[in-house]
């Protein structure tokens, strides 16, 4: 038995059992079925799986669904062993006031709440198995204390438990009571992988798509609740500046108007301990209008008159001003010195054969398709909230410095999450959603925020620049790098954990300094590593030119020095199968390049990915990408058509990150607001080919994560490939400020 | 100002400010969510509904403009989830956070209805709404599919 498994005693099945009732069931199933909820009365067989007499399987989640199919990889891990009936399962939020205090949950399993780098899923997977196991041997020994029988002669299959000798069978739910009232000697030992039937063998259609396609779906933007007012929101459009005043009266009496609340940060709040995740969420001045209707709020907010004082950020005058901020900053010494091995001072020495260029990244918003929003009822003791959340324990931390009301007191509806990229994980959102809604106690308040208010609140990809050194050794591969980073604080990095700088190239430096500025910052879909791909692979490809050495060869003359030869496999499958090195027409070429996301500098660790573009560059300078292979090692594969979606997606998210995204910047505003300036990729942009090809897996004990790895891969092999084609090297984001794109 | 809609098939009476967006007015109005919002000017294509049959984005449309209109949303696209499209986009495991699929959806529903062989370039200007999961590969494999289903059974007909 893993240690990590709910150690269960009777006490505490009592205990659930009685506690299970009440509260406002809202799942990502198909509303027909989410609401149907486990009935009250069904036996909790374990804190993680309710069977109910009608042999429904409620399943509790740690995390809300965000896309990834997290929700529906951890029925995959409870079907494998509960031999349920797929179609009867449904799946409801953990009750975690009900885990404050009584500890049932997070803490005891060690899982990471929330779906942000590929943190549902190791102590998920355990957990959802042993409870899946436990479940169902609890059924069997139910049957054959019942039917007198032995028990290694009882099979359940099919959510059908039976006796062959005596010919008895009975639905699961018919024995759902006797077995949570069962004691077992010792809990069941899982199945060998060998004997899965439905992990690495099965893609069923995610659980929560029917929802999707008929309508029904439930996202935090569609929560309704009786009595709830709807609230539009309005922060100052300079990060950390002040609302000065407001004349409310002035919109009063304007239809479904029914209230204000203004946003103090300086008010006392609550501290508490830091959650497993933080990240920036201290409340911005704002102002928000309360009305019967979103549109009436929203109509008020834009006819009040306002004042800011929009504070020390108006001294960024321009996007330029910033840029030139941070390129500077790399001429002078560094701040910090982030590793340093080998001979770090390398350089000093010899300036032969020294290669040397500087890239650079702009902000960048998430864009999540589903603009933030939530909603809360706050009382004086009791909080409810209904939020499309990604770091469920970070929500319960922000809630009680808000509201004052303890974890235990606090009830968590997940509804389905509009995307989140790293978006929703800091919770800034739920926080100022709760700053508006204590301000009426007793009233549910559904706040929207437009999405202008999306677009210049954002938690942004940092901007980052970088310059680059290398000298080679007689053999043309690099045996000395030193980098610097420049960039907004707090700097997100990624090439110091990668094979490169650890073992393949022998002396390495990387420093890094930062320069203060108010702009607020994230974590966006492959933090640090979707920027730093793009520094190391691209300035990989530039050794490779001064060394004269095919892009692909060097790169494997690069890997041979790495103990994981998936580094190698990767790069000869994606070169096989994109056909590395075919002759091309005039004004096509290829680039490839290669990463690892979640490695942290060791061999056999995260996934590694290497990707190959072809792209054409027609005279009039239009760049168009007709192209991209992919190959990849996460180890072993749990659903593959999972894997493949997250990996398309990925291509796609970082293609647009490459070639569109740039947030610009005006007297300190951010300027970009809405989809007509912030351009994003559609069906006619996408490539026509995207290849993902499995045969680089390496079969190696491991499931690693594949949301984040192919975001960071596009940006250097589309470089690389335009540098094949044209001799031009770009080395700043987004490519459509160097080149048109079409 | 009062005004009727026949939305999926119903009569719908509804009181809202005259300039109130129909995307509002069915979400908060008459509480059908399944319409979503994304952007509020017409860019994302979230919000895309059948206005008298064809895909309209209903963010920028106000009630003063709909009034006695013949309006299909996602919850009316077919009773059952049956539509060849929705069939689809389930086997094939097309979305992804799902927030866009039902403009998507809507947006190849009318498509279909138009065109029921149509071309990559034909879908490439007919789809023109945001995904940002990147579900656009599975979306345009899911219409070709679709349609081909559509073909059949008319030729089965």
């Amino acid at each position: 038995m893993n240690a990590s498994t709910p150690n269960l005693s009777r006490r505490e099945f009592i205990v659930a059992t009685a506690s299970i009732a009440g509260g406002f069931a809202l799942t990502v199933l198909p509303r027909s079925i989410a609401m149907a909820k486990a009935p009250a009365a069904s036996p909790e067989i374990n804190p993680w799986i309710v069977i109910g007499a009608d042999d429904s399987v409620t399943i509790r989640m740690p995390a809300p669904e965000a896309g990834t199919g997290n929700t529906t990889q951890a029925a995959m891990f409870v079907a494998e062993e509960l031999h349920c009936d797929w179609h009867k399962i449904r799946i409801e939020p953990v009750p975690f006031a009900r885990d404050a205090r009584e500890d049932v949950y997070i803490k005891k399993s060690g899982i990471w709440s929330t779906f942000a780098g590929g943190g549902t899923q190791p102590g998920i997977m355990q957990t959802m198995l042993q409870a899946g196991a436990s479940a169902r041997e609890r059924l069997r020994l139910s049957a054959a204390t019942r039917w007198n029988v032995p028990l290694n002669e009882v099979v359940a299959r099919q959510g059908v438990l039976s006796h062959a000798a005596t010919q008895r069978e009975s639905r699961y739910g018919e024995f759902a009571a006797l077995a949570a009232s069962v004691e077992l000697a010792e809990e069941p030992t899982l199945k060998r992988r060998e004997e899965w039937r439905v992990l690495t063998k099965q893609s069923p259609a995610r659980l929560h798509v029917r929802s999707i396609v008929d309508g029904t779906s439930v996202y935090g933007m569609d929560i309704r609740l009786p009595g709830m007012l709807y609230a539009a929101l309005l922060q100052c459009p300079v990060h950390g500046g002040k609302l000065e005043s407001f004349n409310f009266n002035a919109v009063r009496d304007m239809p479904g108007v029914r209230g204000y609340a203004a946003v103090d940060p300086s008010e006392p709040r609550k501290k508490v301990e830091q959650p497993a995740y933080w990240a920036h969420t201290d409340p911005s001045s704002a102002i928000a209008i309360v009305a019967e209707h979103y549109w009436q709020a929203r109509q008020a907010l834009q006819a009040m008159p306002i004042e800011w004082d929009y504070g020390e950020g108006t001294r960024w005058k321009s996007t330029q001003q910033v840029y030139e901020a941070v390129l500077k900053r790399l001429d002078e010494p560094a701040g910090e010195q982030v590793k340093a091995a080998g001979n770090a001072r390398a350089f000093d020495e010899a300036e032969r054969e020294l290669i040397e260029a500087t890239y650079f990244t702009p902000f960048s918003e998430h864009a999540t398709m589903e603009p933030l929003n939530g909603t809360a009822l706050v009382t004086r003791n009791r909080v409810e909230l209904w939020h499309p959340v990604a770091a469920v324990m970070q929500a319960l931390a922000i809630t009680t410095e808000e509201t004052g009301v303890g974890a235990e007191n606090i009830h968590v509806h997940l509804p389905l999450v509009g995307g989140s990229f790293g978006r929703r994980v800091g919770c800034d959102d739920l926080r100022m959603v709760l700053a508006v809604a204590k301000k009426f106690p007793g009233t549910p308040i559904h706040v929207v925020w437009s999405r202008e208010e999306t677009f210049r609140q954002g938690k942004y990809r940092d901007l980052q620049a970088a310059r680059m050194r290398a000298r080679l050794d007689s053999d043309g591969l690099p045996q000395a790098l030193h980098v610097h980073v420049a960039g907004h604080s707090p700097l997100l990095l990624g090439l110091e954990n990668t094979a490169y700088t650890n073992g393949c190239i022998q002396d390495v430096h990387i420093e890094k300094s930062t320069v203060p500025m108010h702009i607020l910052t994230g974590q966006y879909r492959g933090p640090g590593y979707n920027t730093h791909a793009f520094f190391l692979e691209s300035f990989i490809d530039e050794c490779a030119a001064k060394a004269r050495i095919d892009p692909l060869e060097y790169r494997l003359r690069l890997a041979a020095k790495w103990p994981d030869p998936a580094w190698a496999n990767c790069l000869k499958e994606v070169a096989a199968r994109a056909q590395w090195g075919r002759k091309l027409p005039k004004g096509h070429g290829q680039g490839i390049a290669i990463a690892n996301w979640g490695m942290q500098g060791k061999p056999h660790e995260g996934t590694t990915v290497a990707a190959i573009a072809t792209v054409e560059v027609q005279d009039s300078g239009d760049l168009i990408v007709h192209a991209i292979d992919l190959a990849f090692d996460c180890g072993q594969m749990l659903d593959e058509d999972s894997v493949r979606a997250q990996l398309e997606g990925g291509l796609l998210f970082g293609l647009n990150m490459c070639l569109n995204e740039e947030l610009n910047i005006e007297d300190g505003r951010i300027v970009e607001g809405n989809f007509d300036r912030y351009r994003m990729i559609r069906m006619a942009d996408v490539p026509r080919v995207i290849r993902i090809h499995t045969g680089a897996l390496s079969g190696h004990a491991r499931y690693s994560g594949v949301g984040e790895v192919s975001v960071g891969i596009v940006t250097p092999a589309i470089a690389n490939a335009i540098f094949a084609t044209t001799g031009k090297r770009i080395r700043s984001m987004p490519f459509r400020r160097e080149t048109r794109v079409t | 100002m009062k005004a009727a809609l026949y939305v999926n098939g119903q009569l719908r009476n509804v009181d809202a400010e005259p300039q109130t967006p129909l995307l509002w007015v069915l979400r908060d109005h008459l509480g059908m969510t399944g319409t979503k919002f994304g952007c509020g000017i017409g860019q994302c294509g979230a919000c895309t509904i059948h206005l008298n049959g064809s895909a309209t984005r209903s963010c920028l449309l106000p009630l003063a403009a709909v009034d006695n209109a013949r309006i299909t949303t996602i919850e009316g696209l077919s009773q059952d989830a049956s539509h060849p499209l929705q069939q689809m986009w389930m086997t094939d495991n097309v979305p992804q956070c799902g927030y866009c699929q039902a403009g998507m959806l809507m947006a190849a529903a009318a498509l279909l209805k138009e065109n029921a062989n149509p071309s990559d370039a034909q879908i490439d200007a007919a789809i023109t709404n945001i995904c940002r999961c990147g579900t656009y590969p599975r979306i345009r494999t899911a219409i070709h599919k679709a349609a081909a289903q559509l073909r059949s059974k008319e030729v089965s007909r």
